[in-house]
């Protein structure tokens, strides 16, 4: 008996019994999804464990008042301007790599390559826009992570992270709730958008991997270009991710 | 058997690229310029547009509207509107709306585990702040304190 097709017309047997994937998705794909969940849990647990720290600590540093500043405008006070640009640049990298699925969904090669490109691009400017962030950063802490746990610190050098209003009186009764809630701060911004930054790196690589796979001709070769659609789901994932950083950090 | 269709013109794709089996779900072998494949294209700068929309909208609010509304408001405005970015993403971009039914559901619901996730861990914060604050033993420490000055 023999079939053309790979389905077979038979009475359909139960979807659990083997022989065929219960979800209709290749194993490749579905592992994908399962790993974006085993990550999605972990970069929750450091979320969580933020808000968590944040909850019980009696002053915390502002946003607006810690993420002020923009490449080249000096010490222009544009809260939250250069963050916002950071999620564009992100957001408009996912679009250009769903791009590069459907093309892949259609057998086209050449905007398969075109869109991946163009996701390259900005995941790289990305992820200069993070570097000059923790350089910036770097420079008002005196270093990245174990910064602000002398006591004897000044209160000028870390005051200026706060909003003076809900944060006024600690600062004058008692500034060592303060500096601590400073260093706790930036302990997990550093960790949270380093781990992050991680992930989207590793991104990039896997990416321009695909894309020499693709212009090489392997996925035309192979028939489909379903290997575009598993790095475009784990690029959209590193993108959801920020999403959620910068909600909790820059937002509430 | 007859669950099985290991017949031979299939069996060699187990051993290799097994995504050959079921990658025609999501192709298409139609042309990329085809009306359906236009309207697919727009849909997907439809739901940039509105992405970016959503993250103005939350910039502005964060900008300006965070000292002066009650913070339990915005942050509630804030939570809302990243979930409805992640699943904008989660559903279109990732085309997990595409996806049978069954498999949407096993991916979502260790998501749904996380709202306990967070309420129990905000909670504990929470909690531990005021212990710390009402804490009988911190108020002694504090007189003495205040009684070697």
């Amino acid at each position: 008996m023999s079939q053309s097709t790979v389905v077979t017309t038979a009475p359909e047997p139960s979807v659990w019994n083997g022989g065929r994937s219960p979800y209709n998705v290749s194993y490749g794909k579905m592992m994908m999804w399962f790993f974006l969940l085993s990550d999605a849990l972990t970069f929750g647990a450091l979320l969580i464990s933020y808000g968590t720290t944040r909850f019980f600590s009696t002053v915390w540093p502002d946003a607006n008042e810690v993420f002020k500043s923009f490449p080249f405008l000096g010490e222009h006070n544009v809260p939250l301007l250069f963050v916002s640009l950071m999620t564009f640049i992100l957001i408009m990298s996912s679009v250009t790599m769903v791009l590069a699925v459907h093309a892949g969904h259609y057998g086209d090669k050449k905007n398969v390559a075109k869109w991946l490109l163009w996701t390259i691009i900005g995941g790289i400017c990305f992820l200069a826009c993070q570097a000059w962030e923790w350089t910036h950063l770097h420079g008002e802490c005196g270093g990245l992570w174990g910064s602000f746990t002398d006591p004897n610190t000044p209160v000028s050098s870390f005051a200026h992270f706060f909003n003076p209003k809900s944060a006024g009186h600690i600062l004058a009764t008692d500034p060592e709730v303060a500096m601590r809630a400073t260093h706790n701060f930036f302990n997990y911004f550093f960790t949270i958008t380093g781990f992050h930054g991680g992930h989207v790196t590793s991104g990039v690589i896997f990416n321009i991997l695909i894309l020499v796979n693709t212009v090489n001709g392997v996925y035309e070769r192979r028939g489909h270009y379903e290997m575009v659609e598993k790095i475009g789901l784990y690029w959209h994932f590193v993108d959801l991710v920020w999403v959620f950083v910068f909600t909790c950090f820059y937002l509430l | 058997m007859s669950g099985h269709h290991n017949t031979n013109s299939i069996q060699h794709l187990y051993e290799g690229d097994q995504s050959k089996l079921y990658s025609g779900v999501m192709q298409h072998h139609g042309d990329v310029n085809s009306a359906e494949s236009k309207s697919q294209v727009a849909r997907i700068w439809k739901i940039f547009w509105i992405l970016l929309v959503i993250t103005v909208t939350e910039v502005i609010m964060g900008m300006f509207f965070s000292h002066s509304m009650p913070k339990g408001v915005v942050n509630f405005f804030f939570l809302a509107l990243t979930i409805l970015k992640a699943g904008y993403i989660v559903a279109v971009f990732m085309h997990l709306g595409d996806e049978l039914k069954n498999f949407m559901v096993t991916v979502l619901i260790p998501l749904v585990l996380f709202v306990w996730f967070i309420i129990a861990f905000l909670a504990d914060g929470f909690f531990w702040l005021r212990m710390n604050n009402e804490s009988p033993a911190r108020s002694q420490i504090e007189h003495v304190a205040a009684a070697k000055k």
